[in-house]
Parts: structure tokens; C-alpha cells; sequence
């Protein structure tokens, strides 16, 4: 799934603005939960965070395993508030530890779609010419793979599990981070501080890491917040074809999948877990895009100003 | 421009051959051949061993590679080994089946996202805005499998409008192709709508802010007319942007809806060719779908930079 | 021979008929007794697999033979109880020494192409099979044929280098379909038989067109027309037929056939089997070389209760997996009821610490309910004290690592339509059989099997036979888990549903149906 780039533009730097950048970013942030978009946000996601860290700990692991065909597909009740799915296991307990694995995935595709991503986007972006050309071709050629050669291709050679599914994922969405980090980088390597140091003679390696790398840090966070939803669906969509988790071990996407052939006669066996993936991807793109706006360059500037009376 | 296409081009050529090139490798390196899966469990050794012989399995890799890029270049891509049926044909058909539902995702996805983002930005931050951002979200919160069974229980089961599954060849029955066609498209366009909404919504922020809309206000033009008459202007600039950036996710990427609704398009294929193994059918749809995503990001591209000069290109 | 007459008409009035074999209960609605046929119409089937390469000799998917069924004819075929019956051939004889069939063909039939069945189609058809380039899927049905000779016109001889009893009955496999003199490289896009309906056109993966064949020696068909259309989508495919956009699909989800057997508006059939499943064990991974472990692992397995959770109740456990009215099957076998304790006993007895044990079980996506049935199973053997880790693979993947590779230690896989039982015995259980995956070597199994392909005496393949199961259920060399039910889903005005199933369970005819209204 692609997302759209960032169009905001490029201001010329104003003596001053760097520190500004900072005073007024770390406003920017704690206002963002002012918002209803980033208060909102925000909680889903540390609702999900927490569930899906404690869950395992508190939930002991046999209650989401526990076959009894003769329950299954029942409704809503006092000894399932959930219901049960099509082999009798309770609902609710499937979901509560189905977030470690949303979890999971979220966190080590985005990793590693940063890991690959981000030096892709910051050489290329960076020095240009020849380097540019090439990783940017090389990132062109990943996009428009289909996620789902990769995926089968890796769990073929592999094994199937959902770390493999995962790691196709992170690296399925690895351009679009690189993307976000080149065009951000031919931004701020217009700044005047950024020229300063070149002048002074500092390396490239210097330049790059201390101060390129810290003001694309931003944008690359929100990205991150989206493409920690897209990998979540990404799992759903995988484990609709049998790759990602392996039964019994609860997993959103396993959920949906397996209850797609009951959604007329036990819809909430769909409607739970789809609720569950609902909000955590709504909760990460309404935080993400609290933060875009957060860190909207002239929306910084305004805070700073403001700051500064 | 000229030379900027032709560059263009030129990358693009680039990138197909390095796709091709892992395409080859990645199904090479995978266990299992497609002989297996021809004769699945009514083989037995010996047949096996003549049918990857007649197959030309076991000649070496590279000759494999060679052949496959000559047959890419002449553009004659024999048959599929595992449904015995022209490759060119099989995926120019595909290719005419996608291209009906990709394009109706992508209308029905516009012309719900554009109102939703308008208002979103109009009135940024306050419940509009979140209401209709949540709205559109919802659209992708779900797996589009779950939207394509919701609406074949709502409109083919419960109200009969449409069919359930399969497609038609356009050029055989237009309606029916269509018909057949909306509800995987509905599926498709309520995910991608939710890109768009946002992708409409920080448009309209960004020009509703600029000097000149300002200006307009200034004059005392009606508040509505600023907003539609300058504003929605330039935001369908990105806006379409991003629709057309969408073109080569959908054509490749949505296997699962084709897969729900038996929509035999280029997605459905390219996965057929992969479950059984049959590698030229896989490095034809994969380098297809490859091609045409990188077409439209060219095309998109150049309509950009032809209707605004002043963005830089790296 | 298209007929099946086990229901008496009179029986048809009052909701399920129980019958011992293979159909089961039979939900027909009260005006499809009478009714003249009439011709015309299209039938539209929504077909739960996706038909691959369409060379009859070549395709071994039950789903494309489901659809060829129609388009071609075999030498001769089988009737409900598995006897041999003429079809394309009027009549045979056999010698005294079983070493030469003699075959007369009927001097009616007609192929596709107007051109009229002679002995030397069927040379060609039987050469074409017997040649290895060919990859036929019956190739070892002529292993043993040294010549095939076509007498005259409407004669032909098929002499054996040594007997190979099941001959006769092999060759009404529709795999040994007799196709016109020639026309081998075209039959993959453009199928020609001598069948009730003629290939008309097919888009991959989407539908395939076929028409009647008026000149049909057997006369022809009432429909016009057969689209099928295919739809592997469970769901969908219900409401296909709900909405009346299919006329008729096969393999109604199983957990909605009881409730659509309740539906005023469709008319249902079930049979069994359409398949049957066994538990497979690598006899070359230990501990599963040692047959009292792989008895726990029977003994483990509450087999009524895993066709409820896994089948929804449509099927039935069985202890082998020949066809119920088959005269081969052992009808004294009992499956092993579920026993936790001697099952951990055996382990023990074995030296087996179930603790110890690890064990991967490869399933495939192919088939959701195995994927079901190994969660049941899977539950029971963790009560049992053994961990077990489900594996999902494609059927590809499974076809590569487990069929061919045999890289794994248990898994599990159904077959369709094995009801002659030399094909069916021999390749699974034999050692070196082609579809022995799970390397089984054992020599008593492989006497009694070796002994009956050779013998010609009936009665003492029957006993041959019988022994063989009660060795396979003795040494527990797989555990046969159960049969499952076929189902069809038609809208009232299908007529003629009680003709569609073939004796082999899975293949669908539709000569004898037709379209009121």
C-alpha cells in the first residue's frame, strides 16, 4: 500500500532557526495531545502497547488454545463475553493476546524497513549524483515487487512463520521510508546550518549523522507510525493465504481470516478482531498525522514565535 | 523535457531488467518445480523426470536466464507450463480484466475522498475533522477482504443488485464487465479512499494557507468560493497524483479481493503462477505489473513537473 | 450406466433415505419425481476448484476430471457396485492366461470432430499413455501391455508381458479416455472426446464453455449448454447458487449444508465418500519407524469427535479407505476408539518419554479443514503429554517437501476416486509405490499386495485384499481418519440431480439433466 509524500515546502532558514526548531518542536509535541486527533490517537495506541506487552503476562496462554467444538461459534455470553470462534476458543482471550503479535510485526517490519530505508534515502539524498541514481532505481525496483512474491518466496526457502512474513513486509515497505528520508534530506541539506558546515570543512559522515540525520528524524517518525498500521493489515492480508502466524497461536489476521466464512451466522467472530485492527491502525494514523501536523514546519515556526513572546 | 524523458526511460529500462533479474533468481532459488504440481500426487518418478526434461527444468540457470531474457526482448513468451496456454495472451487478457476494476476503484476512491478531505480541511482540528478522517480511516482499518464478504452479503445475497463473483470481457458485454467489476471495486476504492481523503486534506491545508488565497479573502470573495475556486484547484493536482501512483499497488497488489471474488485479473494470476511454481508465467506477470507501475509514476510525474515547473527534481 | 437407481422412486417423497454405500441423505423436492425432460437450457455450475491443464491424459486434478467427465468416454467403465461395463467397447474378451484382451467397439461413436471411432484411436490413445514423454498420469497401467493392435476396424487386442489383473478395470479410469488419432498436442487448449457435450471455449481461471453434442451414441444430452464457472470462494459460492446466479454448485461449505438442506428454495445432495483423509507418519524419522508409537498416536485421536470439529459432522470415521460398497473393502476393521491412557501406555512400552518428543506437523492450505482437523488433533496429543507445532504450507509447497522430498514427520492429505483397489493398495502401501511418500517397507504387506495384481482368481483378490487393510490397520502404518461427504446445491428447476454423481464420488456427468420451465 503507498502512501503519499509530504508536500510541504521548504522555508529559507532565518539566522536563529535551528534553536528555534527545537524550542518550538518540543511545544509542538506537547500540544499534539491537545488535539482530539492526537489525544485520541494517542490512547489507542498506548491501549494497544499495553495490551499487547501485559496481556501475555497476565493471560495464561492455554485459554486461547482450548478446543471445544461443541461451544463453537456461540454468541456473546456470560462465560464468553466475546463469543467463541469455529473451534469454540474464547474470543476475547484471542484478541487480548492476538496484540502481541500486531505488536510484533508493527514494531519489526518498521525496524527493519528503517534499517534498510533510512541510509538508502540518506546517501542518495545526500550526495547525489551517480549514488542518488542507483539506490534510488534499486529502491524503485522494491516497490514495485509484489509483496506477495517476496512473501512466499520467503516462507518457501524459510519456513512459514510471522517473523519470515514480517520480514518481507519491513522490506516491502522500506522505500517508502527511503523516499520520505531522500526528499527530506534534499531539504534540509539546502539550510543554511547545514552549508555552515560544510564550509567549515567537517567530513561527510560528520555532516550526515549530526545534523542531516536528527531534523529528518521527524517526518521519518510519522511515516513510521503509518506503516507500523499498513504492516498490520499487511499480516492480515498474508495470513488470509496461510503465511504469518501459524494456528493455533492467536493473531488478528489469523482471526479475520479464518471467520470470513462465518460473517452471516457469526459476525462477531469477524467483528472482533476487525475492531481490534480497526482501532490500533486508527489509533497509529490519527497519532501520525497529529504529529505530521505537529511538526509542520511553519506550525513549529508558530510555536517558537509564540514561545518567544 | 525531452532529454528528461528520454532519461527517464532509460532508468526505467534499468529497473525493469534488475526486477526481472530477482524475479529469476527469487523463483529459482524456491524448492519445488512446477512438474511437481502439474502431476501432483498421480506422480511418480519417472514421469516426473520426462516431464522436467520436456520443461527444460534441468537445463543450467544461466541458460535459463538467457533464454527467458530473449523471449522477454522478442516479446514471444511461449506457453505456460503449468495451464499449457500462451503466456501473452493469458496476461493481456488479465491485463484487460484489472484494468476494468483498478480503474473503477480509483473513481469511485476520488470522487468519495475529495468532499471528505475538503472538509476535513476546512475545518482542521475540530470534530469535522476527525470525524471525517476517522471516517475514511475506518476504510483501511478493516482488511479489504472483510469489505468485499460485507458487500456481497449486502448487495448480492440481501438485495440482489449484483453478482457475487467472476468477470467479463469488456469487449464481449460492457455491462456485465462492469457489473461484475463494482463490487470488487467498492472493496478496493473504500481502502484507497482513505488515502486520498488525506492526501486531499493536507493539499487543501497547504494551499489554503498560501499568500494568494489569503489575498482572496482579503478582496471579500465569499468564503466558499476561495475554498472551491482556488484552493480544490490546486490540491487535485496531488490528489491525482497520489491516484495514479496508486495504479501499480492495484494492479499487482490486490490478489486477495480478485482471489474473495474470483476476479480473474492480473493480481489473481501473477498468484496462480506463483502457488504452482510456473516461472514463466510468474516473470511475465511480475515484470507486467512491474511495467505498468513504473509507467504511471512516470507519467504522473512528468504531468506534475508540466503543471508545476518551480518543484525541483533531484 | 449414467444412472444411479439406489434411491427407489417410491422412497423419494418423505426428507433424508439412509443408504448403506455412497449416497447419503437426499433432500429432493416433491415435483422432481415426474416431469417429462425436455431439451434446452443452460446450466451454469459454480465449481469449487479451478480446473488446470485440460489433456486428459495428463491431468490428474479431480477438479478437471470433474468437468472432462462430460467431454470424454473411456473404453469401458464402471457401474454403482465398481463392475466393469462396456462403454465405448461393446464387448471384450479375456484369455484363459489373462494375457490378452480382446476389445470390439461399438460401430456408433462419434468424436467432437465428426470423425468415427475406430480401433485405431484407441492404439493411439492406449501408445500415447504407455509413452513415457507423454507423463500420462495412467502410464503404469501399461507398464505390463506389450502390444496393442488394432485387429480391424473395430477391433482391437491389448496383449499383457505378464497378467496384470486390474487392467480391465484401470482402464475405465477417465485418464485412459480414448481421444482421435492425432490429436494429442492439441487436447491441452482445445479438448476433443467422444463425450455428451463438445469443448467450446475457456477463459483460465474464470469459466469454460461446453455445448451438447447431438451426434452422442449414447443419444443426446437435454441441455443445450455448461458453463462452468469457477468459484472457489466458499461463501460466494452458496450465494451463487442462493441468488440463482449458478444453477448448481458442488461442495456446499460444510458448515452451511444442514442449514441449506433446510432451504425450501434449493434442492441438496450429499454422498459419501467424495474423499477420504489419513494421518500420515515418516517411517523414517524416528519414533514413527516403531509401530506401537504409531498406535498411541491412533489411540490419541477420538475420530467421531474430529469429523464433528473438522467436518462438521459431514463425514465418517472409517478404518480403511476402500469405497464403502466396494467387494474389497474389510468390513470387519473397527476404528480405534480414543484411549488417552493406553496410549501413553504404549509410548511407554516403546521407551518413549513423550516430553521429549518434538514434532513439526506440515499441513496444507489446500484443504481448510485439515487445517482444522490438525488443531483438534493437535490439542489431543498435547493432552497426551506430546507437543506438537502446526506447519501451513501451500499445496506446492507441500507437493515439494513432503510428496516428493518426503522431508517431514507427520502431515496428513486426502484422495479422491482410489476405488480400484490395486491403484489404490499398491501405490500408497507398496514399498516404492508412487504415492508411497511415508517410505513404508513391509514385506508381508507387499506379499499379499504383489500377490493379488498377479492373480486370477476373484475370490482370492478379495482375500488378498482384505488382508492387506488388516495389515495396514494392524501396523497402524497411517491412521485412515475418516470419509467425507460430497454435496451438490441445485435451484428447483434442475431436474435429474440423482444422475450427476459417478460412482467414483467426485466426477459430475450431466447428461441426464435438464431445465424445467
Amino acid at each position: 500500500m503507498a502512501d503519499e509524500a509530504t508536500t510541504i515546502e521548504v522555508r529559507p532558514g532565518l539566522p536563529g532557526d535551528r534553536g528555534r526548531a527545537a524550542s518550538g518542536r518540543a511545544r509542538a509535541l506537547r500540544r499534539i495531545f491537545r488535539t482530539s486527533k492526537g489525544l485520541v490517537g494517542g490512547t489507542l495506541v498506548a491501549l494497544v502497547v499495553v495490551v499487547g506487552v501485559l496481556g501475555p503476562v497476565v493471560i495464561p496462554h492455554h485459554l486461547a488454545t482450548q478446543i471445544d467444538v461443541l461451544h463453537r461459534l456461540a454468541p456473546p455470553s456470560a462465560a464468553h463475553p466475546l463469543g467463541t470462534d469455529q473451534l469454540g476458543r474464547d474470543e476475547l482471550v484471542r484478541m487480548l493476546l492476538g496484540a502481541r503479535t500486531s505488536l510484533y510485526v508493527g514494531v519489526l517490519a518498521v525496524a527493519l524497513s528503517v534499517v534498510i530505508g533510512l541510509p538508502l534515502g540518506l546517501i542518495g539524498g545526500y550526495f547525489g549524483g551517480w549514488a542518488d541514481l542507483v539506490l534510488m532505481r534499486i529502491v524503485d525496483a522494491i516497490i514495485s515487487f509484489p509483496v506477495l512474491l517476496l512473501a512466499l518466496t520467503i516462507s518457501a526457502v524459510l519456513g512459514p512463520n510471522l517473523t519470515n512474513a514480517t520480514l518481507s513486509i519491513g522490506i516491502v515497505y522500506a522505500p517508502y521510508l527511503a523516499r520520505i528520508a531522500r526528499s527530506e534530506v534534499l531539504k534540509v541539506s539546502a539550510m543554511p546550518y547545514v552549508e555552515a558546515a560544510r564550509a567549515s570543512g567537517a567530513g561527510h559522515v560528520w555532516i550526515m549523522l549530526r545534523t542531516v540525520l536528527p531534523n529528518i528524524v521527524p517526518p521519518v517518525i510519522v511515516q513510521s507510525t503509518i506503516s507500523m498500521a499498513f504492516a498490520i493489515l499487511a499480516e492480515a492480508a498474508l495470513s488470509f493465504l496461510g503465511l504469518g502466524t501459524q494456528p493455533p497461536t492467536p493473531s488478528w489476521g489469523l482471526m479475520i481470516q479464518a471467520a470470513r466464512d462465518y460473517l452471516d451466522i457469526a459476525p462477531w467472530t469477524a467483528l472482533v478482531p476487525g475492531a481490534a485492527i480497526a482501532l490500533s491502525v486508527l489509533g497509529l494514523n490519527m497519532l501520525g498525522d497529529a504529529l505530521r501536523d505537529a511538526l509542520d514546519p511553519s506550525f513549529v515556526m508558530e510555536q517558537a514565535r509564540r514561545a518567544e513572546g | 523535457m525531452l532529454s528528461y524523458i528520454l532519461k527517464r526511460l532509460l532508468l526505467l529500462v534499468l529497473t525493469l531488467w534488475i526486477v526481472l533479474t530477482v524475479t529469476f533468481l527469487l523463483t529459482n532459488v524456491v524448492p519445488g518445480n512446477v512438474a511437481v504440481m502439474i502431476l501432483g500426487t498421480r506422480s511418480n518418478p519417472e514421469t516426473l523426470a520426462a516431464l522436467e526434461q520436456r520443461l527444460g527444468l534441468n537445463d543450467p540457470l544461466p541458460v535459463q536466464y538467457v533464454r527467458w531474457l530473449g523471449k522477454t526482448v522478442s516479446g514471444r513468451w511461449g506457453d505456460s507450463l503449468r495451464f499449457d496456454q500462451p503466456i501473452g495472451a493469458l496476461v493481456r487478457q488479465k491485463l484487460v480484466t484489472s484494468s476494468v476494476l483498478v480503474v473503477m476503484a480509483l473513481i469511485i476512491a476520488v470522487v468519495a475522498s475529495i468532499p471528505l478531505g475538503v472538509i476535513a480541511a476546512r475545518r482542521q482540528n475540530r470534530w469535522q475533522d476527525t470525524a471525517t478522517s476517522g471516517v475514511a480511516l475506518v476504510g483501511i482499518s478493516l482488511p479489504d477482504f472483510f469489505w468485499g464478504i460485507l458487500f456481497i452479503l449486502v448487495f448480492s445475497r440481501w438485495l440482489r443488485w449484483l453478482p457475487s463473483s467472476g468477470s467479463v470481457d469488456p469487449g464481449q458485454d460492457l455491462v456485465q464487465s462492469l457489473r461484475h467489476a463494482l463490487l470488487p471495486a467498492l472493496a478496493l476504492g473504500v481502502g484507497l479512499m482513505a488515502h486520498l481523503t488525506r492526501m486531499t486534506r493536507s493539499a487543501m491545508l497547504e494551499t489554503l494557507s498560501k499568500d494568494y488565497v489569503r489575498v482572496s479573502r482579503a478582496k471579500g470573495l465569499a468564503e466558499r468560493k476561495v475554498t472551491y475556486k482556488h484552493a480544490l484547484r490546486n490540491a487535485v493536482g496531488p490528489v491525482l497524483t497520489v491516484a495514479g501512483l496508486q495504479l501499480g499497488y492495484l494492479f499487482g497488489g490486490v490478489i486477495v479481493v480478485e482471489s474473495l471474488f474470483n476476479y480473474t485479473g492480473l493480481g489473481w494470476l501473477t498468484y496462480q503462477a506463483l502457488l504452482n511454481r510456473d516461472v514463466p508465467l510468474i516473470q511475465a506477470s511480475v515484470l507486467v505489473i512491474a511495467a505498468i507501475f513504473m509507467l504511471s509514476n512516470l507519467i504522473v510525474d512528468l504531468l506534475y513537473r508540466a503543471l508545476d515547473p518551480r518543484i525541483e527534481y533531484g | 450406466m449414467k444412472r444411479r437407481t439406489f434411491i427407489k422412486r417410491g422412497l423419494l417423497a418423505s426428507g433424508s433415505v439412509l443408504v448403506l454405500g455412497d449416497l447419503e441423505g437426499t433432500r429432493v423436492l416433491a415435483q422432481d419425481a415426474s416431469g417429462t425432460p425436455k431439451q434446452g437450457g443452460t446450466l451454469t455450475w459454480g465449481h469449487s476448484e479451478t480446473t488446470q491443464n485440460l489433456d486428459i491424459h495428463q491431468t490428474g486434478t479431480a477438479s478437471t476430471l470433474r468437468l472432462l467427465q462430460n467431454v470424454h468416454e473411456p473404453l469401458l467403465t464402471i457401474d454403482d457396485h465398481f463392475h466393469v461395463q462396456p462403454n465405448l467397447a461393446a464387448s471384450w474378451e479375456r484369455s484363459q492366461d489373462w494375457l490378452t484382451y480382446t476389445f470390439h467397439l461399438r460401430n456408433d461413436v462419434v468424436f467432437h470432430n465428426g470423425k468415427k471411432l475406430t480401433a485405431a484411436d484407441v492404439k493411439y490413445s492406449f501408445e500415447r499413455i504407455k509413452d513415457p514423454k507423454t507423463s500420462a498420469v495412467s502410464f503404469d497401467v501399461f507398464e505390463d501391455v506389450a502390444a496393442i493392435d488394432a485387429v480391424d476396424d473395430h477391433t482391437v487386442r491389448v496383449t499383457m508381458s505378464k497378467v496384470y489383473s486390474p487392467f480391465e478395470a484401470r482402464i475405465t479410469y477417465l485418464n485412459c479416455a480414448i481421444i482421435p488419432q492425432g490429436s494429442g498436442d492439441t487436447q491441452g487448449k482445445q479438448p476433443i472426446g467422444a463425450g455428451a457435450f463438445e469443448f467450446v471455449q475457456r477463459e483460465f481461471g474464470n469459466f469454460t464453455r461446453l455445448k451438447r453434442f447431438d451426434n452422442y451414441f449414447r443419444g443426446p444430452a437435454y441441455l443445450d449448454e455448461i458453463v462452468e464457472r469457477e468459484v472457489t470462494e466458499a461463501t460466494v459460492r452458496l450465494t451463487g447458487v442462493q441468488t440463482g446466479q449458478m444453477t448448481l454448485i458442488n461442495d456446499i461449505p460444510l458448515d452451511r449444508i444442514a442449514q441449506v438442506e433446510k432451504s425450501p428454495n434449493l434442492q441438496v445432495k450429499t454422498w459419501h465418500p467424495l474423499s477420504w483423509a489419513f494421518l500420515n507418519f515418516n517411517h523414517k524419522v524416528p519414533p514413527f519407524d516403531d509401530p506401537d508409537v504409531r498406535k498411541a498416536f491412533d489411540l490419541m485421536i477420538d475420530k467421531q469427535a474430529l469429523v464433528q470439529g473438522a467436518l462438521w459432522g459431514q463425514g465418517v470415521p472409517t478404518p480403511t479407505p476402500s469405497f464403502p460398497n466396494s467387494p474389497y473393502r474389510n468390513n470387519d476393521l473397527e476404528v480405534r476408539k480414543q484411549d488417552l491412557n493406553q496410549a501413553k501406555a504404549l509410548l511407554q512400552k516403546a521407551g518413549v518419554r513423550p516430553a521429549s518428543l518434538s514434532i513439526k506437523f506440515k499441513v496444507t492450505t489446500n484443504y481448510p479443514w485439515h487445517v482444522q482437523a490438525a488443531q483438534i488433533m493437535q490439542a489431543w496429543f498435547q493432552q497426551a503429554g506430546v507437543n506438537v507445532s502446526l506447519e501451513q504450507l501451500t499445496w506446492s509447497d507441500w507437493l515439494s517437501q513432503v510428496w516428493k522430498d518426503k522431508n517431514f514427520s507427520l502431515t496428513m492429505v486426502n484422495f479422491f476416486t482410489l476405488w480400484e483397489p490395486d491403484f489404490l493398495y499398491y501405490n500408497i502401501w507398496h514399498t516404492g509405490g508412487s504415492f508411497n511418500f511415508r517410505n513404508i517397507s513391509d514385506a508381508t504387506l507387499d506379499g499379499y499386495l504383489d500377490q493379488a495384481r498377479q492373480s486370477t482368481s476373484e475370490d482370492q483378490r478379495v482375500t488378498l485384499y482384505r488382508e492387506a487393510q488388516q495389515r495396514i490397520f494392524d501396523q497402524a502404518h497411517d491412521v485412515i481418519l475418516w470419509y467425507r461427504n460430497g454435496s451438490l446445491a441445485a435451484v428447483p428447476a434442475l431436474r435429474g440431480i440423482d444422475t450427476i454423481v459417478q460412482p467414483n464420488g467426485s466426477n459430475l456427468a450431466f447428461w441426464r439433466t435438464w431445465l424445467a420451465t
